[in-house]
């Protein structure tokens, strides 16, 4: 199962409903962000049940990313009751995102 | 009882993917362990046109896709795991991953190279956050900004040249007091009114703590000087990716595994492919013929084993 791209309003709907959310801000014209995709795909079927896992692409949700204080791309952001709990910046591996959600989710 | 592969690739650039796929296509029961997606290197290029056959360029990424299915095709198999230890004396070698333990009866190194860093105190942290190895990657961000490039070879050269059409201002830090960079780059960079200069120079500190704001640079007689910035390019050359088989196999004194055409390394049964072997010229068209001479050897190798 892919990891689904959002708009601002699923943002907003998600940051309500309790459930942790991974959030990865990407652009299409961001090489390193594509080298990401098919592990972040492979950590959204590991982590589907505890977490929310989608993409945000920046070039879309300008507003978003903007208030977010995304400054560079790929940004990974892990928040819980609409509050960001820590972010990392283009992990250089799968096991890198795993050891991040780890560490941050409990 | 633990699987035992015939072969296990550690790698999944161009190297390791040919490996894979003539080792599938001879039979062998083989595995790519790959840390992110495949490609490599040349992931993060663009447009590749010397790769022969694509007469239109083709982008690095789907090449590297590409080069995954193929070898998925005919049966090699993928896993998206950090390899962390290696026994590669071991019978059958064992390789310590993320996702577990594998076991191989060969093993084909296919780590590639990655941007050989300053090695500064908190550059790690800082990469992405204004410190970068790649200007055709992240060169865009710094549209009207003062960016500053570390290096004078071909690469440097071609970043800061890069750059200078984006950024408002690039400062280049070398060491020596002229460039090592071939005579296409010199003149169209000395022509360019927003690059400077700064010989004889070293960055010795990065400045910021969220960001990069600053480096000091210090030049030949002693005198530092705090320059402002909002990005560092670092330009000064590779290192391979060899710090799992340090102390195992045969390393040259800059890092790369010793091993010739026949990509045999120092231990039987293990074979090295790609940028991280000792050779003269690193291309994508280098290490996919390395893939397949891994393959030949180590048919041999079951064989007699």
């Amino acid at each position: 199962m892919a990891a689904v791209n959002i708009n601002e309003k699923r943002f907003q709907e998600l940051m309500g409903e309790g459930k942790a959310v991974l959030v990865d801000y990407w652009a299409p014209w961001c090489g390193y962000c594509r080298r990401i995709g098919p592990a972040y795909d492979k950590i959204a079927d590991q982590f589907g049940g505890e977490l929310a896992v989608v993409k945000v692409n920046i070039d879309e949700a300008m507003d978003l990313a903007r208030r977010e204080q995304i400054e560079v791309i790929p940004t990974l952001v892990l928040y819980r009751d609409g509050k960001a709990l820590a972010s990392v910046v283009a992990p250089e591996s799968k096991a890198a995102i795993e050891e991040f959600i780890r560490n941050n989710l409990n | 009882m633990n699987r035992v592969y015939d072969m296990v690739v550690v790698g999944g650039g161009p190297g390791g993917y040919t490996a894979a796929l003539y080792a599938a296509r001879a039979g062998l029961d083989v595995v790519v362990l790959e840390k992110l997606s495949a490609g490599g290197q040349m992931a993060l290029t663009e447009m590749i046109d010397n790769y022969p056959g694509f007469d239109e360029g083709i982008d690095g990424f789907e090449l590297g896709e590409r080069m995954q299915r193929g070898a998925e095709r005919f049966g090699a198999q993928t896993e998206l795991a950090e390899v962390l230890s290696m026994d590669l004396k071991a019978e059958p070698k064992h390789v310590v991953t993320s996702e577990g333990d594998f076991y191989g009866r060969t093993v084909v190194i296919a780590t590639g190279a990655g941007p050989r860093p300053l090695g500064l105190p908190g550059e790690q942290a800082l990469t992405g956050r204004g410190v970068h190895y790649c200007a055709a990657c992240d060169g865009m961000r710094y549209r009207g900004k003062t960016v500053v490039v570390v290096g004078g070879g071909n690469s440097a050269a071609a970043d800061a040249l890069t750059l200078s059409r984006v950024a408002k201002k690039v400062i280049v830090v070398h060491r020596r007091d002229t460039l090592r960079a071939t005579k296409v780059y010199h003149e169209p960079l000395m022509r360019a009114e927003n690059v400077e200069f700064r010989w004889n120079s070293r960055v010795t500190d990065l400045m910021g703590q969220e960001k990069l704001t600053a480096v000091m640079v210090e030049n030949g007689s002693g005198v530092r000087q705090e320059l402002a910035c909002d990005g560092l390019f670092v330009s000064i050359g590779r290192k391979p990716s060899t710090d799992l088989v340090r102390g195992q196999t045969e390393l040259d004194e800059n890092g790369y595994i010793v091993a010739g055409e026949s990509t045999e390394t120092s231990i039987p049964g293990v074979y090295a492919v790609g940028d991280v072997r000792t050779k003269t010229v690193r291309q994508v068209v280098t290490a996919v013929a390395d893939g397949a001479c891994a393959v030949h050897h180590a048919e041999q190798y079951l064989a007699e084993h």
